[in-house]
Protein backbone atom coordinates (compact mmCIF):
# COMPACT_ATOMS: atom_id res chain seq x y z
CA UNK A 1 0.00 0.00 0.00
CA UNK A 2 1.38 3.22 -1.02
CA UNK A 3 1.81 6.47 1.08
CA UNK A 4 -0.83 8.38 -0.59
CA UNK A 5 -3.72 5.34 -0.27
CA UNK A 6 -2.86 5.05 3.23
CA UNK A 7 -3.20 8.88 3.64
CA UNK A 8 -6.29 8.55 1.68
CA UNK A 9 -7.89 5.45 3.25
CA UNK A 10 -7.27 7.64 6.69
CA UNK A 11 -9.16 10.54 5.66
CA UNK A 12 -12.03 8.44 4.89
CA UNK A 13 -11.85 6.68 8.53
CA UNK A 14 -10.98 9.77 10.20
CA UNK A 15 -12.77 12.67 8.74
CA UNK A 16 -16.21 10.63 9.31
CA UNK A 17 -18.29 12.22 12.15
CA UNK A 18 -18.80 9.50 14.58
CA UNK A 19 -16.03 7.31 13.71
CA UNK A 20 -15.09 6.23 16.67
CA UNK A 21 -18.51 4.35 16.70
CA UNK A 22 -16.52 1.52 15.33
CA UNK A 23 -13.78 0.79 17.09
CA UNK A 24 -12.50 -2.39 17.65
CA UNK A 25 -13.35 -2.46 21.36
CA UNK A 26 -14.31 0.69 22.72
CA UNK A 27 -13.03 0.67 26.53
CA UNK A 28 -15.30 2.42 28.75
CA UNK A 29 -15.40 2.76 32.91
CA UNK A 30 -18.07 3.95 34.28
CA UNK A 31 -18.05 5.37 38.30
CA UNK A 32 -20.72 4.64 40.52
CA UNK A 33 -20.47 7.65 42.86
CA UNK A 34 -22.69 6.56 45.31
CA UNK A 35 -21.09 3.58 46.27
CA UNK A 36 -17.51 5.42 46.26
CA UNK A 37 -16.58 5.70 49.95
CA UNK A 38 -13.52 8.14 48.94
CA UNK A 39 -10.97 5.36 50.33
CA UNK A 40 -8.16 6.38 47.73
CA UNK A 41 -7.44 2.47 47.24
CA UNK A 42 -7.52 3.24 43.78
CA UNK A 43 -5.09 6.10 43.61
CA UNK A 44 -2.15 3.41 45.15
CA UNK A 45 -3.21 0.79 43.29
CA UNK A 46 -2.83 2.94 40.41
CA UNK A 47 0.66 3.97 41.32
CA UNK A 48 2.05 0.64 42.19
CA UNK A 49 1.08 -0.75 39.05
CA UNK A 50 1.92 2.08 36.27
CA UNK A 51 5.51 3.19 38.19
CA UNK A 52 4.43 6.55 39.31
CA UNK A 53 6.81 8.42 41.22
CA UNK A 54 6.41 9.88 45.30
CA UNK A 55 7.29 13.42 44.18
CA UNK A 56 6.66 14.20 47.64
CA UNK A 57 5.26 17.56 49.54
CA UNK A 58 6.80 20.66 48.39
CA UNK A 59 6.32 20.12 44.68
CA UNK A 60 2.61 18.66 45.41
CA UNK A 61 2.22 22.40 47.01
CA UNK A 62 3.47 24.00 43.39
CA UNK A 63 0.83 21.88 41.76
CA UNK A 64 2.71 19.51 40.47
CA UNK A 65 1.65 16.10 41.92
CA UNK A 66 1.89 12.73 40.00
CA UNK A 67 -1.33 10.42 40.16
CA UNK A 68 -3.20 9.25 37.38
CA UNK A 69 -6.41 8.75 39.37
CA UNK A 70 -7.58 11.67 41.80
CA UNK A 71 -10.53 11.49 44.78
CA UNK A 72 -11.76 14.98 44.51
CA UNK A 73 -13.56 16.01 47.65
CA UNK A 74 -16.48 17.99 47.39
CA UNK A 75 -17.85 19.75 50.29
CA UNK A 76 -21.60 20.85 50.54
CA UNK A 77 -23.95 22.68 53.31
CA UNK A 78 -22.40 24.19 56.12
CA UNK A 79 -21.80 23.08 59.71
CA UNK A 80 -22.96 20.94 61.58
CA UNK A 81 -24.94 19.76 57.67
CA UNK A 82 -22.03 19.76 55.88
CA UNK A 83 -21.82 16.82 53.54
CA UNK A 84 -18.78 15.12 51.97
CA UNK A 85 -18.75 13.88 48.36
CA UNK A 86 -16.18 11.93 46.79
CA UNK A 87 -15.12 12.04 42.64
CA UNK A 88 -12.74 9.58 41.17
CA UNK A 89 -11.39 11.68 38.40
CA UNK A 90 -8.73 10.00 35.37
CA UNK A 91 -8.61 10.76 31.78
CA UNK A 92 -11.33 10.50 30.79
CA UNK A 93 -10.46 8.94 27.30
CA UNK A 94 -12.53 11.15 25.23
CA UNK A 95 -13.56 10.21 22.11
CA UNK A 96 -13.56 13.79 20.49
CA UNK A 97 -10.60 14.74 23.00
CA UNK A 98 -9.24 18.37 22.92
CA UNK A 99 -5.49 17.14 23.84
CA UNK A 100 -5.08 15.37 20.79
CA UNK A 101 -5.41 17.96 18.38
CA UNK A 102 -3.07 19.98 20.09
CA UNK A 103 0.29 17.85 20.22
CA UNK A 104 2.57 19.07 17.57
CA UNK A 105 4.59 15.62 17.44
CA UNK A 106 1.15 13.50 17.58
CA UNK A 107 2.16 11.76 20.86
CA UNK A 108 -0.99 11.39 22.17
CA UNK A 109 -3.34 9.96 19.80
CA UNK A 110 -6.48 7.77 19.83
CA UNK A 111 -6.04 4.32 19.06
CA UNK A 112 -8.68 1.50 17.30
CA UNK A 113 -9.45 0.96 20.82
CA UNK A 114 -11.11 4.12 21.52
CA UNK A 115 -8.39 4.69 23.64
CA UNK A 116 -6.26 8.19 24.15
CA UNK A 117 -2.91 7.01 24.20
CA UNK A 118 0.39 9.39 24.60
CA UNK A 119 3.74 7.59 23.60
CA UNK A 120 6.20 8.61 26.19
CA UNK A 121 9.59 8.56 23.96
CA UNK A 122 8.00 10.62 21.44
CA UNK A 123 6.74 13.45 23.80
CA UNK A 124 8.79 16.59 23.66
CA UNK A 125 6.93 18.25 26.28
CA UNK A 126 4.95 21.10 25.67
CA UNK A 127 2.89 20.84 28.28
CA UNK A 128 -0.05 22.58 26.16
CA UNK A 129 -2.34 19.03 25.86
CA UNK A 130 -2.51 20.03 29.66
CA UNK A 131 -3.99 22.86 28.97
CA UNK A 132 -6.06 21.40 26.40
CA UNK A 133 -7.41 19.12 28.78
CA UNK A 134 -10.88 20.37 30.52
CA UNK A 135 -10.19 17.63 33.20
CA UNK A 136 -6.71 18.71 34.44
CA UNK A 137 -5.89 14.86 34.57
CA UNK A 138 -2.59 15.12 32.35
CA UNK A 139 0.78 15.24 34.86
CA UNK A 140 3.60 16.34 34.03
CA UNK A 141 7.04 14.49 35.11
CA UNK A 142 9.31 18.43 36.40
CA UNK A 143 12.16 16.26 37.16
CA UNK A 144 13.23 12.75 37.24
CA UNK A 145 12.19 11.49 40.81
CA UNK A 146 13.59 8.14 40.82
CA UNK A 147 12.94 5.25 43.77
CA UNK A 148 14.91 4.84 47.07
CA UNK A 149 16.45 1.98 46.90
CA UNK A 150 15.40 -0.69 46.60
CA UNK A 151 12.15 0.25 45.72
CA UNK A 152 13.02 0.15 42.00
CA UNK A 153 12.73 -3.37 42.47
CA UNK A 154 9.10 -3.16 42.14
CA UNK A 155 8.60 -1.33 39.16
CA UNK A 156 6.36 -3.05 36.80
CA UNK A 157 8.34 -4.26 33.65
CA UNK A 158 5.34 -3.59 31.12
CA UNK A 159 5.22 0.15 31.71
CA UNK A 160 8.00 2.33 30.91
CA UNK A 161 9.74 4.50 33.79
CA UNK A 162 8.78 8.07 32.38
CA UNK A 163 11.91 10.16 32.28
CA UNK A 164 11.94 14.10 32.99
CA UNK A 165 10.04 16.30 30.72
CA UNK A 166 7.13 13.84 29.59
CA UNK A 167 3.96 14.32 30.09
CA UNK A 168 1.92 11.02 31.22
CA UNK A 169 -1.46 10.21 32.31
CA UNK A 170 -4.28 7.39 33.20
CA UNK A 171 -4.14 4.72 29.80
CA UNK A 172 -6.60 2.28 31.17
CA UNK A 173 -3.71 0.11 31.96
CA UNK A 174 -3.18 -0.40 28.43
CA UNK A 175 -0.70 -3.26 29.34
CA UNK A 176 -3.39 -5.53 31.11
CA UNK A 177 -5.12 -4.64 27.70
CA UNK A 178 -2.54 -5.90 25.78
CA UNK A 179 -2.02 -8.94 28.01
CA UNK A 180 -5.60 -9.96 27.94
CA UNK A 181 -5.37 -10.00 23.86
CA UNK A 182 -2.70 -11.80 23.89
CA UNK A 183 -3.70 -14.31 25.77
CA UNK A 184 -7.23 -14.38 23.61
CA UNK A 185 -5.20 -14.79 20.83
CA UNK A 186 -3.55 -17.90 22.85
CA UNK A 187 -6.84 -19.81 22.61
CA UNK A 188 -7.73 -18.85 18.93
CA UNK A 189 -10.16 -16.37 20.61
CA UNK A 190 -10.95 -13.20 18.32
CA UNK A 191 -12.04 -11.00 21.28
CA UNK A 192 -11.38 -10.32 25.05
CA UNK A 193 -14.04 -11.80 27.08
CA UNK A 194 -15.80 -9.19 29.71
CA UNK A 195 -14.27 -9.47 32.87
CA UNK A 196 -11.13 -11.11 31.46
CA UNK A 197 -9.25 -8.25 31.88
CA UNK A 198 -9.49 -5.19 35.16
CA UNK A 199 -7.63 -1.63 35.44
CA UNK A 200 -5.68 -2.26 38.98
CA UNK A 201 -8.14 1.00 39.81
CA UNK A 202 -10.85 -1.66 38.86
CA UNK A 203 -9.59 -4.10 40.25
CA UNK A 204 -8.72 -2.72 43.76
CA UNK A 205 -11.93 -0.79 44.56
CA UNK A 206 -13.45 -2.14 47.66
CA UNK A 207 -17.05 -1.32 46.83
CA UNK A 208 -16.76 -2.48 43.39
CA UNK A 209 -17.73 1.53 42.69
CA UNK A 210 -15.79 1.01 39.37
CA UNK A 211 -16.86 -1.26 36.56
CA UNK A 212 -14.85 -1.42 33.39
CA UNK A 213 -15.05 -3.49 30.31
CA UNK A 214 -15.71 -2.92 26.52
CA UNK A 215 -18.96 -0.73 25.64
CA UNK A 216 -19.19 -2.61 22.19
CA UNK A 217 -20.20 -5.87 23.74
CA UNK A 218 -23.82 -5.15 24.62
CA UNK A 219 -24.04 -7.94 27.34
CA UNK A 220 -21.20 -6.58 29.52
CA UNK A 221 -21.47 -4.89 32.92
CA UNK A 222 -20.35 -1.75 31.55
CA UNK A 223 -22.88 -1.93 28.88
CA UNK A 224 -25.46 -2.48 31.50
CA UNK A 225 -23.97 -0.08 34.04
CA UNK A 226 -23.67 2.87 31.63
CA UNK A 227 -27.25 2.57 30.28
CA UNK A 228 -28.06 3.25 34.00
CA UNK A 229 -30.77 6.27 34.55
CA UNK A 230 -28.13 8.08 37.16
CA UNK A 231 -25.43 7.86 34.08
CA UNK A 232 -23.60 11.47 33.08
CA UNK A 233 -20.77 12.40 31.88
CA UNK A 234 -18.74 15.20 33.48
CA UNK A 235 -18.39 18.33 31.42
CA UNK A 236 -19.78 16.45 28.82
CA UNK A 237 -21.54 19.86 27.59
CA UNK A 238 -17.94 20.47 25.50
CA UNK A 239 -18.54 17.46 23.59
CA UNK A 240 -15.75 16.09 24.91
CA UNK A 241 -17.68 12.19 24.31
CA UNK A 242 -15.43 10.78 27.24
CA UNK A 243 -15.47 7.27 28.09
CA UNK A 244 -16.11 7.41 32.08
CA UNK A 245 -19.59 7.38 32.99
CA UNK A 246 -20.71 8.61 35.91
CA UNK A 247 -23.63 7.43 38.06
CA UNK A 248 -24.89 9.71 40.44
CA UNK A 249 -28.51 9.80 42.13
CA UNK A 250 -29.35 13.09 41.75
CA UNK A 251 -30.59 14.74 45.11
CA UNK A 252 -34.48 16.16 45.32
CA UNK B 1 56.55 48.88 11.54
CA UNK B 2 56.87 45.56 10.47
CA UNK B 3 55.13 42.57 11.93
CA UNK B 4 55.89 38.85 11.76
CA UNK B 5 53.60 36.06 13.02
CA UNK B 6 57.18 34.05 12.60
CA UNK B 7 57.97 33.97 16.59
CA UNK B 8 54.11 33.36 17.23
CA UNK B 9 54.21 30.36 14.69
CA UNK B 10 57.61 29.35 16.54
CA UNK B 11 55.60 28.85 19.87
CA UNK B 12 52.50 27.31 18.02
CA UNK B 13 54.62 24.57 16.57
CA UNK B 14 54.84 22.52 19.37
CA UNK B 15 51.67 22.65 20.38
CA UNK B 16 50.08 22.15 16.62
CA UNK B 17 51.96 18.87 16.77
CA UNK B 18 51.07 17.83 19.93
CA UNK B 19 47.08 18.35 18.89
CA UNK B 20 48.20 16.34 15.34
CA UNK B 21 49.66 13.57 17.85
CA UNK B 22 46.38 13.49 20.03
CA UNK B 23 44.24 12.87 17.23
CA UNK B 24 46.20 10.47 15.40
CA UNK B 25 46.11 8.44 18.68
CA UNK B 26 42.07 8.91 18.74
CA UNK B 27 41.84 8.34 15.37
CA UNK B 28 44.25 4.77 16.30
CA UNK B 29 42.82 3.96 19.59
CA UNK B 30 38.90 4.51 18.13
CA UNK B 31 39.81 2.11 15.58
CA UNK B 32 41.95 -0.84 17.83
CA UNK B 33 38.85 -0.81 19.62
CA UNK B 34 35.88 -1.35 17.34
CA UNK B 35 38.08 -3.69 15.60
CA UNK B 36 39.84 -5.93 19.09
CA UNK B 37 36.76 -5.04 21.63
CA UNK B 38 33.57 -5.12 19.19
CA UNK B 39 30.65 -3.96 21.43
CA UNK B 40 28.44 -5.14 19.14
CA UNK B 41 30.34 -8.94 19.47
CA UNK B 42 31.74 -8.85 23.04
CA UNK B 43 33.61 -11.95 24.19
CA UNK B 44 31.70 -14.04 26.40
CA UNK B 45 32.71 -16.19 29.37
CA UNK B 46 32.56 -19.25 27.68
CA UNK B 47 33.78 -19.53 23.69
CA UNK B 48 29.93 -20.65 23.01
CA UNK B 49 29.42 -21.21 18.99
CA UNK B 50 26.48 -21.19 17.51
CA UNK B 51 27.89 -22.12 14.56
CA UNK B 52 28.92 -25.59 15.66
CA UNK B 53 25.45 -25.77 17.80
CA UNK B 54 23.11 -24.39 15.11
CA UNK B 55 24.98 -24.66 11.90
CA UNK B 56 26.96 -27.89 11.97
CA UNK B 57 24.61 -29.63 14.05
CA UNK B 58 21.28 -28.54 12.99
CA UNK B 59 20.10 -28.07 16.62
CA UNK B 60 16.87 -25.99 16.64
CA UNK B 61 17.02 -22.63 17.86
CA UNK B 62 13.67 -23.13 20.35
CA UNK B 63 15.64 -26.67 21.61
CA UNK B 64 18.10 -23.84 23.71
CA UNK B 65 15.52 -21.12 23.76
CA UNK B 66 12.45 -22.88 25.05
CA UNK B 67 11.11 -19.53 26.27
CA UNK B 68 10.85 -17.95 23.25
CA UNK B 69 7.71 -19.86 22.38
CA UNK B 70 5.95 -18.90 25.71
CA UNK B 71 7.29 -16.00 26.79
CA UNK B 72 8.13 -12.02 25.73
CA UNK B 73 11.74 -13.12 26.41
CA UNK B 74 13.77 -16.40 24.71
CA UNK B 75 15.34 -16.85 27.76
CA UNK B 76 19.02 -18.15 28.05
CA UNK B 77 19.56 -21.63 28.69
CA UNK B 78 19.62 -22.63 31.64
CA UNK B 79 23.35 -24.52 32.85
CA UNK B 80 21.96 -27.89 33.14
CA UNK B 81 20.46 -27.51 29.63
CA UNK B 82 23.49 -27.59 28.39
CA UNK B 83 25.27 -30.24 30.72
CA UNK B 84 22.41 -32.31 29.80
CA UNK B 85 24.81 -32.23 26.21
CA UNK B 86 27.80 -32.19 27.48
CA UNK B 87 27.66 -35.02 30.03
CA UNK B 88 28.28 -37.32 27.34
CA UNK B 89 29.41 -34.93 24.56
CA UNK B 90 33.02 -33.39 23.86
CA UNK B 91 33.82 -33.76 27.76
CA UNK B 92 37.19 -32.65 27.41
CA UNK B 93 37.48 -29.63 25.36
CA UNK B 94 38.89 -26.82 27.35
CA UNK B 95 35.46 -24.55 26.80
CA UNK B 96 33.28 -27.78 28.24
CA UNK B 97 35.92 -28.20 31.27
CA UNK B 98 34.98 -23.99 31.96
CA UNK B 99 31.06 -25.13 31.48
CA UNK B 100 31.59 -28.28 34.02
CA UNK B 101 33.34 -25.61 36.50
CA UNK B 102 30.27 -23.26 36.61
CA UNK B 103 28.22 -26.73 36.58
CA UNK B 104 30.10 -28.24 39.75
CA UNK B 105 30.20 -24.68 41.48
CA UNK B 106 26.63 -23.91 40.91
CA UNK B 107 26.69 -20.84 39.18
CA UNK B 108 25.08 -19.26 36.30
CA UNK B 109 27.58 -18.39 33.95
CA UNK B 110 27.52 -14.61 33.54
CA UNK B 111 26.72 -14.30 29.70
CA UNK B 112 26.66 -10.63 28.18
CA UNK B 113 23.39 -9.35 26.66
CA UNK B 114 23.74 -8.46 22.84
CA UNK B 115 20.66 -8.43 21.83
CA UNK B 116 18.59 -5.76 23.65
CA UNK B 117 15.64 -3.09 22.83
CA UNK B 118 15.18 0.06 24.80
CA UNK B 119 13.02 -0.14 27.62
CA UNK B 120 10.41 1.51 26.11
CA UNK B 121 9.90 -0.82 23.50
CA UNK B 122 7.19 -3.78 23.80
CA UNK B 123 8.59 -6.80 21.83
CA UNK B 124 6.96 -10.36 23.03
CA UNK B 125 8.93 -13.79 21.14
CA UNK B 126 5.91 -15.52 21.72
CA UNK B 127 3.29 -13.86 19.18
CA UNK B 128 6.36 -13.58 16.73
CA UNK B 129 7.28 -17.36 16.92
CA UNK B 130 3.78 -18.76 16.82
CA UNK B 131 3.82 -16.93 14.11
CA UNK B 132 6.10 -18.50 12.46
CA UNK B 133 8.78 -16.14 11.99
CA UNK B 134 11.77 -17.20 11.27
CA UNK B 135 14.53 -16.34 14.09
CA UNK B 136 17.23 -15.32 11.20
CA UNK B 137 14.39 -12.59 10.09
CA UNK B 138 15.40 -10.46 12.97
CA UNK B 139 18.92 -11.76 14.41
CA UNK B 140 20.48 -12.38 11.14
CA UNK B 141 22.26 -15.62 10.43
CA UNK B 142 23.08 -16.80 13.67
CA UNK B 143 23.72 -20.28 12.32
CA UNK B 144 27.02 -18.77 10.99
CA UNK B 145 28.18 -17.15 13.81
CA UNK B 146 31.01 -18.12 15.83
CA UNK B 147 30.66 -15.60 18.19
CA UNK B 148 27.24 -13.63 18.15
CA UNK B 149 27.28 -10.32 16.76
CA UNK B 150 24.03 -7.81 16.85
CA UNK B 151 22.87 -8.50 13.54
CA UNK B 152 19.71 -6.17 12.01
CA UNK B 153 17.51 -6.78 8.71
CA UNK B 154 17.47 -3.75 6.46
CA UNK B 155 14.36 -2.90 4.97
CA UNK B 156 14.94 -4.69 1.84
CA UNK B 157 15.64 -7.78 4.08
CA UNK B 158 19.05 -7.81 3.55
CA UNK B 159 20.85 -8.86 7.04
CA UNK B 160 22.98 -5.99 8.57
CA UNK B 161 25.78 -6.92 10.74
CA UNK B 162 27.21 -4.37 13.66
CA UNK B 163 23.26 -3.01 13.63
CA UNK B 164 20.77 -2.51 16.42
CA UNK B 165 17.28 -2.78 15.44
CA UNK B 166 15.27 0.64 14.53
CA UNK B 167 11.80 1.14 15.01
CA UNK B 168 11.44 1.30 10.52
CA UNK B 169 12.34 -2.89 10.98
CA UNK B 170 9.01 -3.70 13.07
CA UNK B 171 6.99 -1.00 10.72
CA UNK B 172 8.35 -2.57 7.28
CA UNK B 173 7.47 -6.23 8.09
CA UNK B 174 4.37 -5.47 10.33
CA UNK B 175 3.20 -3.31 6.42
CA UNK B 176 4.34 -6.34 4.65
CA UNK B 177 2.48 -8.99 6.84
CA UNK B 178 -0.67 -7.05 7.09
CA UNK B 179 -0.75 -7.34 10.78
CA UNK B 180 -3.99 -7.04 12.88
CA UNK B 181 -3.42 -2.78 14.42
CA UNK B 182 0.37 -3.69 13.30
CA UNK B 183 1.07 0.04 12.87
CA UNK B 184 -0.56 1.21 15.83
CA UNK B 185 2.15 2.98 18.26
CA UNK B 186 0.97 1.29 21.09
CA UNK B 187 1.09 -2.45 20.22
CA UNK B 188 5.03 -1.88 20.34
CA UNK B 189 5.55 1.15 22.68
CA UNK B 190 4.86 0.95 26.59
Amino acid sequence: MSLFSRFLDGWRKYRKPGYYEKFDYHWTMTVDLDKCTGCEACMMACQAENNIPVVGEDEVARGRELQWIRVERYWEGEYPNARLRFMPMMCQHCDAAPCETVCPVSATYHNQDGLNTQIYNRCIGTRSCAVYCPYEVRYFNYYDHGWDSPLEQQLNPDVTVRGKGVMEKCTFCIQRIRQAKDLAKDDDRRRVQDGEMQPACVQTCPTKALVFGDRNDPESQVSLSMDDPRSYRVLDELNTDSSVFYLKKVDA
Amino acid sequence: MNVSIVPALKVLRPAAMLVIVVLVGLVLGYWANATFVPGDSPEQPIAFSHKIHAGDNEIPCLYCHTQARRSPSAGVPAVSKCVGCHLEVATEKPQIRLLMGYWENREPIPWIKVHDVPDFVHFTHKRHVLANIECQTCHGPVETMDRIRVTSRAVDGSAQAGQPWKMGLCLSCHRENEVENGTDCWTCHK
